[in-house]
């Protein structure tokens, strides 16, 4: 791009302006979606049993300040819901962006043990969404102040979604290329024949040619769904396909609300135009809502566009170097899971352990077998007992427990077991080492055994 | 963009035909039916579960029979008549304490049988003060086997204590109550597993609620918590280097905590292989299911079969210590270790390999995960 006449062009492309409808309607499936994921989340009963009733939270490293609200997470999640609704609505709309994106990634960063790519992936979403125009077209905001319709915004608005999808889709295919997944079937060849009684197609996943089958399909799949999907020409079949593969996956596996925010959000890559002809339809019937219809272009302030753009050209370089992050880290990612998270890795690994924990006071020498469950409900210890930071953590948990309860200088010390992808599980932790004394950080744990065996690939 | 159409659909048949191929020698290449769940989970409730709560009522009905004796007349011929029912049953409570879920966990089956050490002060103030509910959480370490063991084997004068003593009157009925609410408990229990039968079989899903998830996850706890620890661990202070003998378990009845401990492995064993209760049979398994699925160590051993081993290794460990488990705790202390490290070795095999190759759950929360 250092050609004056490229920079002038790709200048020019990203700011072609396309048919604003395009961002409006995903404006409102996302926040429609969320308000419906939230509702979800309250109504099983699950705010009460991941956010209040446990005694102690996992916390993300900088993020310690983050902590669960006791009852008023109630209120936390009332606020998600309302300002995802007025996003839906385009009310108030920079505000509820802004309010949407910080009520749920303060839930999510709640406690590690909730993680879910699909929560990152909604709160990336959410906060590109609050620098782009999206209350352009068919919104409460432009209702009450019509100056703010426009039927075309410029192509970069859509684009950065599009972008953060194409970034998780090949992200996840490229996680896909290892020899686990590729040559092993793994973890598929474990997963499916548990789904065996699935009506219809049961019997076919005691085959072990299927489950080679899809996990080919799979990272293929990833690799190229978002270049079908821009490609005009193959856009139908591509949606369909992420409509049957998303589905597919809800059925199989106990995913939750991800495989419906993908199809969803795959909207995004259709042509502006079809979502214009669809507000246009929708103008005919209902003649008062706030369509745009006179050919209007949003423009940005110069400045703040600028601005904006030099502020994501940063954030996507950020989401394609973290997936990387790992290579910094020796040892086998699966196993340490130094640089996992935040990577789109997604049903990579059919990963358990078993962690047992000694607390020995420094005076006395006197030994108490920790009885996790006391500590941890079951779904953190599930959780704890093969990541090696949640080990940590609750290791500092122990030793503050114990030093309160009058153990002196209490040293902790693990026993924790982690079986891989049909791996026989192997010692994970040298059970000789006092975690008391170890500081989390983000630096490679020398206190992990090393894996093994050996992964190839990515 | 047909070109790459055509080629994603190439290299996919290519590759998947390729796999089938040269994994031809592998067996799984045809549909396994060892991986079909509802005809272990029917071996499982009509020639194990359902056979040991009826051998179990069976024995508490006995007990109560020679309990009933032993009240109306207590002397040396009623009392070893009572002891032994009393140590029958408590053999039979080892086959049918790995089965605490469904029917015996929502009513704490466990809990009411076999709460142990026994808080004598709890017996012994409920004989004194009257009134109590045996129901009641806080009475759980005051009946069911510990409880009667510490009444017929707590003192060498018990034949007095139930006749010349102050509170012999008192004493007997508590004893009655006892067994009675063990005998009233379990034939609930029993009776329960009739109709649950069909609701188990049919639950042939991989989620909290399925059948599998369930039993597996009731055995694999028993064995760390009940039979690792409860019968070794503690005692012997695996964890915390101090023995612990007065936490053995029949702890009044010292040649019989050892004889528990082997009935508690075998039939764990039994259970894992899919044996019949009566062990003349055997079916569909834990065994039998985890060798389709097929997982191996890094030696080719299916983890089916190492399972197995180890199960025999600590169970053969187990039958060769021959001190009363609460002396050998500090006696022979290096030793019971060696059986309790056995018996480790046994609790990732079964907590992590096996349930992580039957992809089942277990954790009890429905949450989302990815």
């Amino acid at each position: 791009m250092n050609h004056p006449s490229l920079r002038i062009s790709f200048q020019a492309y990203i700011r072609k302006p396309i048919y604003s409808a395009s961002l409006a309607v995903f404006r409102i499936v996302f926040g429609l979606m969320i308000f419906g994921s939230t509702v979800r989340f309250w109504l099983k009963g699950w705010i009460d049993e991941l956010y209040i009733k446990p005694q102690y939270f996992f916390h993300y490293y900088g993020f310690e300040w983050v902590k669960p609200i006791g009852q008023y997470t109630y209120a936390l999640f009332a606020l998600c819901g309302i300002s995802a609704l007025m996003f839906a609505l385009g009310l108030w709309y920079r505000i509820a962006a802004i309010l949407l994106f910080l009520s749920f990634t303060y839930i999510e960063l709640m406690d590690k043990t909730n993680y879910l790519n699909h929560y990152y992936f909604v709160s990336l979403v959410l906060f590109l969404m609050i620098w782009l125009p999206a209350n352009s077209n068919i919104s409460m905001d432009a209702k009450r102040k019509p100056a703010l319709l426009n039927r075309f915004v410029p192509l970069w608005t859509v684009g950065s979604i599009r972008l953060m999808m194409g970034i998780l889709y090949v992200y996840a295919g490229l996680a896909k290329l290892n020899s686990d997944w590729l040559l092993e079937a793994m973890p598929l060849r474990l997963w499916l024949p548990a789904q065996n009684d699935t009506p219809v197609i049961g019997a076919l996943f005691n085959h072990v040619w299927i489950a080679y089958a899809f996990s080919w399909f799979g990272a293929i799949y990833d690799l190229t769904i978002p270049f079908f999907l821009i490609n005009r020409k193959t856009r139908p079949y591509a949606y369909l396909a992420v409509i049957v593969f998303h589905v597919l996956t809800s059925i199989l596996f106990p995913i939750g609300m991800f495989p419906y925010v993908m199809i969803v959000s795959a909207l995004v890559f259709f042509d502006s135009t079809d979502a214009d002809r669809l507000l246009m339809r929708i103008k005919q019937i209902l003649h008062s809502l706030p369509i745009a219809i006179s050919d209007n272009v949003y423009t940005f302030a110069r400045l703040r566009e600028k601005g904006v753009l030099w502020m994501l050209s940063g954030f996507f370089l950020l989401q394609i170097l973290l997936p990387w992050r790992y290579l910094l880290y020796k040892g086998e990612l699966f196993w340490t899971e130094e640089g996992y998270r935040f990577s789109w890795r997604v049903m990579l690994m059919e990963k358990m352990g078993y962690a047992q924990f000694v607390v020995k006071d420094g005076v006395t020498g006197e030994r108490i077998a920790v009885n996790n469950n006391e500590f941890l409900t079951k779904n953190q210890e599930k959780m704890m007992a093969t990541q090696s930071d949640f080990i940590l953590q609750y290791a500092q948990i122990l030793k503050q427990h114990y030093e309160k309860n009058g153990v002196q200088h209490p040293e902790v010390y693990a026993t924790v077991y982690v079986g891989l992808n049909g791996r026989r599980s192997r010692l994970y932790t040298d059970t000789s080492v006092n975690l008391a004394n170890e500081k989390d950080g983000l630096k490679h744990k020398t206190w992990l055994m090393p894996f093994s065996d050996k992964i190839y690939g990515l | 963009m047909k070109k790459t159409l055509v080629f994603a659909a190439v290299s996919v048949l290519v590759s998947v035909f390729s796999f089938m191929s040269c994994k031809k020698d592998d067996n799984n290449t045809v549909a396994e039916p060892g991986l079909d769940r509802a005809p272990m989970l029917t071996n499982y409730a009509d020639n194990y579960i359902i056979p040991a709560y009826a051998a179990m009522v069976k024995d508490l009905k006995a007990l109560k029979a020679k309990t009933d004796a032993f009240v109306a007349n207590p002397d040396a011929a009623t009392l070893s008549e009572l002891k032994s029912s009393f140590e029958a049953a408590y053999i039979t409570w080892q086959k049918t304490d790995v089965l605490e879920f469904g029917p015996a966990e929502d009513v704490s089956l466990r809990m009411y049988m076999n709460t142990y050490p026994v808080t004598i002060t709890k017996v012994n103030g409920n004989i004194t003060n009257g009134g109590y509910d045996l129901e009641q959480f806080g009475n759980k370490d005051a009946q069911g086997f510990p409880a009667v063991d510490y009444l017929l084997n707590g003192n060498a004068n018990t034949i007095e204590l139930f006749t010349t003593d102050a509170q012999s009157a008192a004493r007997k009925q508590y004893l009655l109550a006892v067994v009675n609410k063990m005998l009233q408990k379990t034939e609930g229990v029993s009776n329960t597993w009739v109709s649950y039968r069909n609701t188990f079989v049919a639950a042939t899903g991989t989620d909290v609620n399925g059948g599998l998830s369930k039993m597996v996850n009731a055995y694999v706890l028993y064995f760390e918590r009940y039979l690792r620890s409860g019968k070794v661990g503690l005692p012997v202070g695996a964890m915390t280097g101090v023995a612990k003998p007065e936490l053995t378990e029949a702890y009044y009845t010292p040649q019989l905590s050892n004889v528990l401990s082997q009935y508690a492995m075998a039939a764990a064993i039994a259970f894992y292989e899919g044996k019949s209760y009566d062990g003349t049979g055997s079916g569909a398994s834990m065994k039998t299911y985890l060798a389709s699925i097929g997982t191996k160590d890094d030696n080719g051993t299916a983890m089916a079969d190492l399972i197995v081993s180890k199960l025999k290794q600590a169970e053969t460990r187990l039958k060769a210590l021959n001190t009363p488990i609460k002396d050998a705790v500090i006696s022979k202390r290096p030793e019971v270790l060696t059986i309790y490290d056995d018996m480790q070795q046994c609790v990732p095999l079964l907590k992590v390999d096996m349930v992580s190759a039957f992809g089942i759950s277990i954790t009890y929360t429905d949450n989302d995960g990815d």
